[in-house]
């Protein structure tokens, strides 16, 4: 019998264009298996955004858009929207990163939530920014080092940074805010129960929903995929804790 | 029996499988992949895979295509 | 119905975009186009359309672009130092091929400037203020009824062409009440399934995007819009001529410069004097050819715009050496008194020595 197989909404012959052991391919899996169990295939549109998640595009056989760099959330507003004036009944999420999301698109992330839109928006935070080869981003940990915080980051020089998580379950029109990470295939079941979780806020009208997923940088954290996952057990999930920070799907 | 599919032009030699594999039945294999490093291989002579999929799951590549397991 | 209505230009506006189809619209407050969303927001709740108060003309632009990637018709509407803001997603909507329709009424600038009419931003509109290759289609009206005739024309572009298309207003006509009759939509509905994303059901799943990492094929989008482009310039091209032919002076305004522009003409026209305009409704494609064909019979050229003469190099490009040309111009502010243009005007007149005076 056969126990695993390639998703559906994963394009045929696409080959992942991320780093080995990177876990945005993981986090786009999931993602796939998910639209594949609740068959939202046909009724999907994928909004990408700028940085390694663009490329989402390329690899999801859904019909897909980029945004320009932050503004996802605003796109997916706009195209949610859109759907409702037209009286089609359409499944919208964006695929974007920490600094996408948390950085310059803070005011559209953050906005979209307190409308209470009614899209979901998964958030790859890799404590970097990973595409452009590595630097500081709005994630990066007290002490880490990237190559625009040689010294490592300090609160009173770099600032503190942001967790996307908790700031959007305090929005009144978030119905669902979780954290989750994929360094075992625990965790990796988790994230795929969260994703659908949020999903199922959209399906059911319920508002916005978030799932951010704290994800591994092999290359620019210069560690081995093994000891890039051990990172985030180790150190990164106490920074940035697993939990669901808000669900009004049972209330 | 249970066995897994694996595609070799999609692995990217991360490796993360050989350490999830409970019965070690994940290995570097000696051919070079489109990285530039060894890609991984199955062997599975004693018929041990539990067909639990774990490898498959971990693979960021979608590089272990398939997985089937004896009913 | 049809009976005239007092109506600013503004209003005529949105009552235009709603009667053309208009799904969405996103905005965010700025004088002296805040009407346009106040106006809509009530009409567009209760019919059950899209209308967001966006938290940025940022957001209200990739709004609209996410609409028109779902097939909606979505318009935006703000002022100059807020169009600003809007024109990285302007530079992805031409890349994308998206038909977002964007009102750009006027105020004086540079920065924040003040809320004054002026026409400074027909650089920004026409030559554009985003990276990149591209062009926006720009419309320019100098009335009241026109804003309304131009948002039609406005929509219909946009989808015909799958371009951005922006309606130039100044701040003047934004504001300014006119009796006027809304007519009906003139033109056909174009329809966009063949690209529009709502879902890939029973057909190959689409998508848009502008990066594209394949030099070869990056190139090949560039050309492929070029071409576009140049049937617009060929087809799209529109002017009003006010008795150019055989003039002796020809002006060329736009917007509602243009207006006080045919006072101008038959002031001089009592005087002997043939003065002719030319009003390009196109800023882009701007309409070289005709005025070029002009420059072959006229020989002295009036540029008046009220900005520091910005529409100047268009008519330079398009009259090359074949005809003087003079520009009359005050970038902020009240319109040049009739006064000041013919004091102007008279000086070029004698300076040409015209056989006439």
């Amino acid at each position: 019998m056969q126990v695993y197989s390639t998703p559906k909404s994963i394009k045929k012959d696409s080959k992942f264009t991320f780093c080995p052991g990177c876990d945005h391919g993981l986090a786009i899996k999931l993602t796939a298996e998910v639209i594949d169990e609740l068959n939202l295939r046909e009724k999907t549109l994928a909004v990408a955004s700028s940085g390694c998640s663009v490329f989402l595009y390329n690899f999801l056989d859904v019909d897909c858009i980029e945004s320009p760099h932050g503004r996802a959330a605003a796109v997916a507003t706009g195209a949610k929207r859109a759907f409702r004036a037209q009286n089609k009944d359409r499944f919208v999420f964006t695929y974007q990163g920490d600094g996408d999301f948390a950085s310059i698109g803070l005011g559209e992330s953050l906005h979209s939530a307190l409308r209470g839109e009614n899209i979901s928006i998964i958030c790859i935070n890799n404590t970097n920014y990973g595409m452009t080869g590595g630097q500081m981003g709005p994630t990066s940990t007290i002490g880490q080092i990237t190559t625009t915080s040689p010294l490592g980051r300090n609160k009173n020089y770099h600032g503190f940074p942001i967790k996307a998580a908790e700031h959007i379950a305090l929005c009144e029109g978030t119905a669902f805010s979780a954290r989750c990470t994929l360094y075992d295939i625990k965790n990796i079941i988790n994230t795929k129960k969260q994703i659908k979780r949020a999903f199922d806020c959209q399906l059911k009208g319920l508002g916005f929903s978030f799932v951010e997923i704290l994800s591994s940088c092999p290359t620019n954290w210069k560690l081995s995929p093994k000891d890039a996952h051990k990172k985030i057990e180790n150190e990164l999930s106490k920074i940035y804790p697993i939990g669901i920070f808000k669900d009004i799907s049972n209330d | 029996m249970s066995y897994i599919e694996l595609d070799k032009n999609k692995c990217k030699s991360c490796y993360l499988c050989i350490d999830t594999c409970p019965k070690k039945l994940i290995t570097k294999s000696s051919e070079i992949g489109s990285n530039g490093n060894y890609v991984v291989q199955f062997k599975d002579e004693k018929k041990e895979c539990l067909g639990c999929a774990m490898c498959a799951m971990i693979c960021p590549d979608i590089a272990i295509t398939s997985v089937y397991k004896d009913e | 119905m049809s009976e005239k209505q007092l109506l600013k230009g503004n209003i005529a506006i949105a009552k235009a975009a709603l009667k053309a189809g208009c799904k969405c619209y996103f905005g965010y407050p700025i004088t002296p186009q805040s009407e346009i969303g106040e106006f809509l927001s009530l009409e567009m709740q209760q019919k059950n359309l899209g209308y967001v108060c966006a938290e940025s003309e940022i957001g209200a632009i990739n709004m609209a672009l996410g609409a028109v990637a779902a097939g909606a018709k979505a318009m935006v509407s703000s002022s100059s130092c807020a169009v600003s803001l809007m024109q990285e997603t302007l530079s992805y909507a031409a890349s994308d091929e998206l038909p977002i329709v964007l009102v750009n009424v006027m105020r004086a600038g540079p920065g924040q400037g003040y809320i004054y009419p002026s026409q400074g931003d027909y650089n920004q509109a026409v030559i554009g203020g985003g990276n990149g290759d591209y062009h926006t289609i720009v419309l320019s009206p100098s009335s009241v009824e026109e804003c309304a005739l131009m948002t039609y024309q406005a929509f219909y572009l946009s989808q015909k062409y799958r371009n951005p298309v922006i309606l130039l207003v100044d701040g003047f006509l934004g504001q300014m009440a006119e009796a006027v009759e809304i007519k009906e939509n003139p033109y056909p509905e174009i329809d966009n399934s063949s690209w529009c994303l709502q879902g890939a059901d029973n057909r190959p799943s689409r998508k848009i995007h502008s990066l594209e990492p394949n030099q070869d094929k990056l190139n090949q989008h560039i050309i492929n819009l070029n071409k576009k482009y140049h049937t617009i310039e060929q087809a799209e091209a529109d002017y009003e001529s006010y008795y150019c032919d055989d003039a002796d002076i020809i002006i060329t305004a736009f917007g509602s410069m243009a207006r006080i522009t045919k006072a101008i003409c038959n002031h001089y026209k009592k005087r002997g004097i043939k003065i002719g305009l030319l009003r390009p409704k196109t800023l882009w494609p701007f309409p070289y050819q005709k005025l070029r064909e002009l420059s072959k019979k006229t020989k002295i050229f009036i540029d008046i715009e009220m900005n520091s003469g910005q529409m100047l190099k268009d008519v330079k490009l398009s009259i090359r050496d074949d005809a003087s040309i003079s520009f009359i111009g005050k970038p902020v502010g009240d319109f040049l008194k009739f006064e000041e243009i013919t004091y102007a005007i008279d000086n070029i007149i004698k300076e040409s020595n015209l056989a006439s005076l």
